[in-house]
């Protein structure tokens, strides 16, 4: 097993088609990290249908390396502009434009390049550590016990980041509803089709995601068409010293462990993951005064802490198939779109193909390091592309890529009208996340419950009997209830 | 009725309207449905679930009095519209003629003053994105005037 894992990891070295394209999609994830707005998410959204006439694994090392790199790249425009590129950099906005101020941009983007790249790394290794055994795990789950899980996944989501955890629930209801559209699966019963026949299997995953994240951001973008940028200069960047390594080793592997582990939890992600890691090393540093001034310490606590979630992230959705982020739920679609069916499955039948998704990973990590030393001043000035050309080419980009993949005219309908509800549910300060993990879990949920409901006659509490299940529903009662009873229990204290 | 309270009245209002079609929906035989759920049972679990938490939000509301949402610019509204022209321009004319359309009209609503450039973007994308797709992905797009000529 062992080293059928090393040897798959080692053939992406070894083929030079998947590492082009790999870097050609580092590039491409550079950019749209650096273009405010264009997030990994949104990213990975657009290049879906692209990928689908591609190999299985060339398909998901694009959508992985698009993740990591978009979300390394978010800091470049932290740093220089003060915007961050993805809402994972907002945290490095709190030192690393300051420190960019005081005429130190390279030296910032230096210890943002080295700690994302440690952060990423690291997430990736433990990813091949940990997923197989999640797997092994995972394979004595049965209908009660997937119930349950998917029941913690949706739990999850009152505590992502934007929006309240009222309104998160309320997204991941609507989400799982949407997936109830179609004909049911065991009765075959029509559902809330109003006779469109292309509806029967189902809302596609694709134009949703295209319509919730590409499009819905056009719209709030077309806000910010008035926003004047002002730019930081930089002559390169600067890798850091000796001094600064000592002054930082610790925050680096502090938020590579708080990002893989916030990153593994599902529905959370490197945004959660960021901002804890930058409170946590403010929390341990020496130097408190000078976090918000440009303190290196808050640099790198945040950008190891946002990449080490990418690698987190995955492990949920590769394993269980719980999306662990916006864009793990994308990466999700690609890898059923491609046959390749997330959980235990993947890691007995399909053991190559995973750890060649998990080399393609961290070779990304490496590329985006090189692409981030030597060429970080020329992806700071693709930020400056005028929003009025950007969008518009994202609108094509959009219903070009919503066609594309079934060739039905409805799903570009759908992206359309998805964008709308995704702009208007932002407007009002619910996210669109939620509704996205929402549709994936939500066929699951449901399967689980009936065949829960057949395999105990009905009786619905004998889930409560299954431990695994009973341990995942604790989880997920405390996780909605959990903050509540905290703060009472402190209150009565005080 | 102050305007906070308008996106809890629209979700309440739809997640009774799903309950009602819900109730519509066909029942199966119990030799097929056994000891699980009926169709309708999952949606309408969901939408009193939804209709709960707006009762939540409702009382956030009521006790943080948040600000009303501010009116976008012209710009926002302006590009919904653009959907709409996009949508007819498609059905009635050919996808690449909506796409150019839009794309062009977009660039000047959102400010862009070059015409030459609005409409190098409005010509240069669609066709790249053509070349990809019909290309490299071998998709075929939908038969419209610009379709028709090239399909033949």
């Amino acid at each position: 097993m062992f080293e059928q894992a090393i040897s798959a990891m080692a053939s992406v070295v070894v083929d030079p088609y998947l590492l082009g394209l790999i870097f050609a999609t580092t590039i491409l994830g550079v950019i749209i990290g650096v273009l405010p707005g264009l997030g990994a998410t949104t990213g990975a959204a657009l290049l879906l249908p692209f990928t689908l006439t591609m190999d299985p694994v060339h398909a998901i090392a694009v959508l992985a390396t698009i993740y990591v790199s978009a979300t390394f790249a978010g800091s470049i425009t932290a740093i220089l502009i003060n915007t961050p590129g993805t809402s994972a950099a907002a945290a490095t906005t709190f030192d690393g434009y300051p420190l960019a101020q005081k005429g130190e941009a390279g030296r910032a983007l230096g210890i943002a390049v080295i700690s994302s790249t440690v952060g990423g790394i690291f997430s990736v290794l433990i990813l091949c550590f940990a997923a197989p055994l999640l797997a092994r795990v995972a394979y004595e789950f049965r209908s009660p016990e997937y119930f349950a899980l998917t029941v913690f996944g949706l739990s999850m989501l009152a505590s992502i980041s934007a929006g309240g955890a009222v309104k998160n629930l309320i997204g991941g209801i609507f989400g799982v509803w949407l997936s109830t559209i179609g004909a049911e699966r065991v009765t075959g019963i029509e559902r809330f089709m109003f006779g469109n026949y292309e509806l029967y299997e189902g809302l596609h995953f694709v134009p949703i995601f295209i319509g919730l994240f590409a499009i819905s951001e056009l719209l709030v973008q077309s806000k910010t068409v008035d926003k004047i940028v002002k730019t930081v200069s930089m002559k390169a960047v600067k890798l850091p010293t000796l001094e600064d390594y000592k002054k930082i080793w610790k925050t680096i592997l502090r938020s590579c462990g708080i990002g893989t582990f916030i990153g593994v939890l599902p529905a959370e992600g490197a945004t959660v993951a960021s901002m804890i890691g930058y409170s946590e090393a403010r929390r341990w540093s020496k130097n408190k005064k000078e976090f918000g001034k440009g303190s290196i310490e808050g640099i790198a606590g945040a950008e190891a802490a946002n990449n080490a979630a990418t690698g987190g992230a995955m492990v949920p959705t590769m394993v269980l198939g719980i999306p662990g982020s916006g864009t793990t739920a994308i990466i999700l679609v690609g890898l059923m779109v491609h046959g390749l069916r997330p959980g235990v499955y993947l890691f007995t039948e399909q053991v190559e193909k995973v750890y060649q998704i998990f080399g393609s990973m961290f070779v990304a990590n490496v590329m985006f390091m090189l692409m981030g030393l030597y060429a970080a001043k020329l992806f700071a000035r693709v930020s400056l592309v005028p929003t009025q050309i950007l969008w518009p080419i994202v609108f094509a980009l959009s219903v070009i890529g919503a066609y594309a993949f079934q060739g039905q005219l409805l799903d570009v309908w759908l992206a359309l009208i998805f964008g709308v509800i995704g702009f208007f549910a932002r407007r009002h300060g619910f996210s669109v996340a939620p509704i996205a993990v929402g549709l994936i879990l939500g066929e699951m949920v449901e399967t689980n419950l009936q065949h829960s409901l057949k395999m105990f006659d009905g009786a619905w509490w004998m889930i409560l009997t299954q431990p695994l299940a009973l341990m995942f529903l604790v989880f997920a009662f405390l996780g909605l209830c959990g903050p509540m009873i905290f703060s009472w229990i402190t209150k009565q204290k005080d | 009725m102050k305007n906070i309270y308008l996106v809890p009245l629209i979700l309440s209002i739809f997640s009774l309207a799903v309950i009602a079609i819900a109730l519509q929906l066909d029942t199966s035989p119990e030799m097929i449905v056994g000891d699980s759920m009926q169709a309708r049972s999952f949606p309408i679990f969901l939408m009193i679930l939804k209709l709960i938490l707006i009762g939540v939000l409702i009382f956030q509301f009521y006790k943080n009095n948040p600000k009303p949402v501010a009116l976008e610019k012209y710009h926002t509204w302006g590009s919904m519209f653009l959907f709409l022209i996009f949508y007819l321009l498609t059905v009635y004319t050919d996808m690449f003629i909506g796409i150019f359309v839009v794309i062009f009209l977009m660039s000047i609503l959102w400010g862009e003053r070059r015409i030459w450039v609005a409409f190098l973007t409005a010509t240069i994308t669609p066709g790249m994105v053509f070349l990809l797709f019909d290309y490299v992905l071998k998709i075929r797009f939908p038969r419209g005037i610009l379709m028709n000529l090239y399909y033949g």
